[in-house]
């Protein structure tokens, strides 16, 4: 298996607090091609630091992000744009949909930015849309659709560009037991079918076993890196 | 493009209430600035044709000495060839030369101090269309033994006259001999000016010329020139080319007419930039609050790759379609305020006082079109101006921040 994301070691100390938070300490993972990782770990223990440090969203104190054999970590903010476009699918806790564009045209929207043909566009995402069970939903508007639906219509949105890799940072903070579940079997789903590597933060007790590897994380260094056999 | 496009549409509709303070601000801002425009070219073309055009002309020439002793005996050399050779130059709409002097006026009842004005008929109602002041009586067509005089209405109430009446003027001969001559009163005219009015009597200028020993006389050249805006520019070409003449403009003659126009513009100019600049600042504070709104949102947007300049358009682009319907809405409100307030006139407030400045107390505002444009493209342009600041906030956000914003 591939390797799509290796860190060397990681660090990122906040230094705009009065005293400095050490969020990550010396990290150092690996992710393969097709993984289907659980950070997990209790508030604070620097899940979403890390997640936007390899995401390309900020930058760490110390240490490489290395993707596609780029340290990520030392690019320009102009490129990081494109790559993260490119490479990166990103699921968000809650409100991760342009409020004023439908259902497909969200889905489609990072395709766009990419510049895809408007048929292949449109197709996919359709496609996605009836892979995470919304097909009924393709002109609906976030406001009309359920926090679950809304983060499903979010995983379409990550997967259809097809990105190297999808980053969800607690996507199921915000959902129900039922709904939760639904997300993480999509997910899951996609994991295997689409073969994408697949990345989630939580500290959701109710979620972490659907995920194959689970990577526990307490004050910022890794405590635990459990791999489980799982269809 | 076009989805960008789609999105501050929609977002200019999902926030409807915001649109239209915003909408209602520009039209506002806009009516206002148009309404100021069109009254200060009233006033201003208004003042032209009464004072300017029809009374002063844009340019006087005289003898240096005429001005404080406005006689026959200061007259210009050479005054009829000098006319001919300005009115021959390029520039030169409209140009009378007179024979002017200060005198008497007397009825049989009354007299009082008069400037009489020797002019040629079709010269002068070229240069101050006095043709077309005539209130009453003909111009100077009647073949009468006495010779015609065309006076003012306030000077025919003061010497207790009408047309027909017979009048006699007063006044000295080029050597500063008392010369008196009968004449009658053909024509009555009327201008804003009550002063004017009362004060300038007009007779022909070879009758006039006769009278003080010298037929080709001329103490006085009154040129309107084509182009009125160049009038301090023309003045000095004349000055150049006749050093020995006095060569004034109409501000040099009438300040107070000129500083009251300039002070009418400086307020306007105040004004226009309040309205403007309040409207500005008030788009700004509303779009910067929706951008506060939508931190989030546009974290989002930056993080799944969005470029800042893209999210920098958007932001501009929402602004800019509002200030579109916000102007356009504006400019057409406009349009019909001016045209209603054209037929109706408006009322300018304690203005019989200014009537002997030359003001109207009413005026009739009417706007070139291009005015409108200008008006409506300088409002659109600080609208677009206004949403710089906030969508520079917005690109400044950084993704990692924007997206743990609650
Ligand atoms: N922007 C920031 N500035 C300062 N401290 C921060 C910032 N973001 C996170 N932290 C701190 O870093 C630590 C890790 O936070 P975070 O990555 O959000 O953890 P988790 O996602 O696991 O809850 C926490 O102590 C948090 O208070
Ligand atoms: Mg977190």
């Amino acid at each position: 298996m591939q390797t799509v994301i290796k860190t060397e070691g990681l660090s990122k100390t906040y230094t705009n607090t009065a005293v400095p938070v050490h969020a990550l300490k010396d990290v150092n993972l690996e992710f393969k091609e097709g993984e289907f990782t659980a950070i997990v770990g209790p508030s604070g223990s620097g899940k979403t630091t890390f997640l936007n440090v390899i995401g390309g969203l900020d930058k760490p104190t110390k240490g490489k992000v290395v993707i596609d054999d780029i340290d990520i970590a030392t690019m320009k903010e102009s490129k990081l744009f494109d790559f993260r476009m490119r490479h990166i699918g990103f699921v968000f806790q809650a409100y991760n949909l342009i409020p004023v564009l439908t259902a497909v045209e969200n889905v489609s929207f990072i395709m766009l930015l990419q510049k895809r043909p408007k048929k292949e566009m449109e197709q996919r995402a359709k496609e996605m849309l009836e892979q995470v069970g919304l097909s009924d939903k393709l002109n609906t508007r976030p406001a009309q659709l359920s926090g679950g639906q809304q983060q499903r219509v979010a995983v379409a949105r990550a997967l259809a560009s097809r990105p190297d890799f999808v980053l969800a940072d607690e996507p199921t903070a915000n959902l129900d037991t039922e709904s939760a579940f639904n997300l993480l079997d999509i997910m899951a789903r996609l994991n295997k079918e689409e073969n994408i590597t697949l990345i989630f933060s939580t500290h959701d007790q109710r979620v972490i076993d659907r995920a194959r590897r689970v990577i526990t994380l307490v004050d910022g260094a890794v405590d635990k890196d459990e791999h489980f056999e799982r269809n | 493009m076009y989805t960008l496009i789609k999105i501050s549409l929609r977002n200019i509709w999902r926030n409807r209430s915001r649109t239209l303070v915003i909408t209602t601000a520009l039209v506002l801002g806009i009516m206002g600035g148009i309404f100021s425009a069109a009254i200060r070219l009233a006033a201003e073309e208004q003042q032209f044709e009464d004072t300017i055009e029809n009374m002063v002309s844009h340019i006087q020439i005289h003898h240096p000495e005429f001005i404080a002793n406005p006689e026959a005996h200061y007259r210009i050399p050479d005054g009829k060839r000098i006319a001919e050779e300005i009115g021959d130059q390029a520039g030169t709409a409209a140009l009378s030369a007179r024979l002017v002097m200060d005198g008497m006026a007397a009825s049989a009842n009354m007299n009082t101090g008069v400037r009489i004005k020797g002019i040629q008929k079709e010269a002068e109602s070229q240069t101050t269309k006095l043709d077309q002041l005539l209130e009453e009586g003909t111009y100077f067509e009647e073949d009468w033994r006495l010779p015609s005089v065309v006076i003012g209405r306030q000077l025919a109430k003061d010497l207790l006259v009408e047309t027909g009446s017979r009048i006699v003027l007063t006044f000295q001969d080029i050597d500063g001999e008392i010369v008196s001559s009968s004449f009658r009163v053909e024509a009555l005219y009327t201008v804003t000016s009550r002063r004017f009015e009362e004060r300038t009597v007009f007779v022909k200028a070879d009758v006039l010329g006769e009278l003080v020993g010298e037929t080709d006389a001329v103490t006085e050249i009154a040129i309107l020139i084509e182009d009125a805006e160049r009038y301090r520019e023309v003045t000095d070409d004349l000055r150049t080319q006749y050093p020995d003449l006095e060569i004034r403009h109409w501000a040099d003659m009438e300040p107070a007419l000129y500083y009251s126009l300039e002070v009418l513009d400086q307020m306007l100019i105040y004004l226009v930039g309040v309205i403007i600049l309040g409207v500005s600042f008030g788009l700004l504070n509303t779009i910067l609050m929706s951008i506060l709104e939508r931190v989030r949102e546009l974290g989002i947007l930056l993080s799944i790759g969005m470029k800042r300049m893209k999210v920098f358009s958007m932001v501009v682009m929402e602004t800019t379609m509002v200030a579109l319907i916000g102007g356009v809405a504006g400019l057409i409100l406009s349009f019909f305020m001016i045209r209603i307030l054209n037929q109706h006139g408006v009322n300018i407030p304690g203005g019989e006082g200014l009537e002997d400045f030359g003001f109207a107390s009413v005026l009739y505002p009417d706007l070139p079109t291009s005015f409108y444009f200008e008006i409506g493209g300088v409002v659109i342009l600080f609208a677009i101006l206004a949403s710089i600041y906030p969508a520079w906030k917005a690109i400044r956000l950084a993704p990692a921040e924007a997206v743990r914003a609650e």
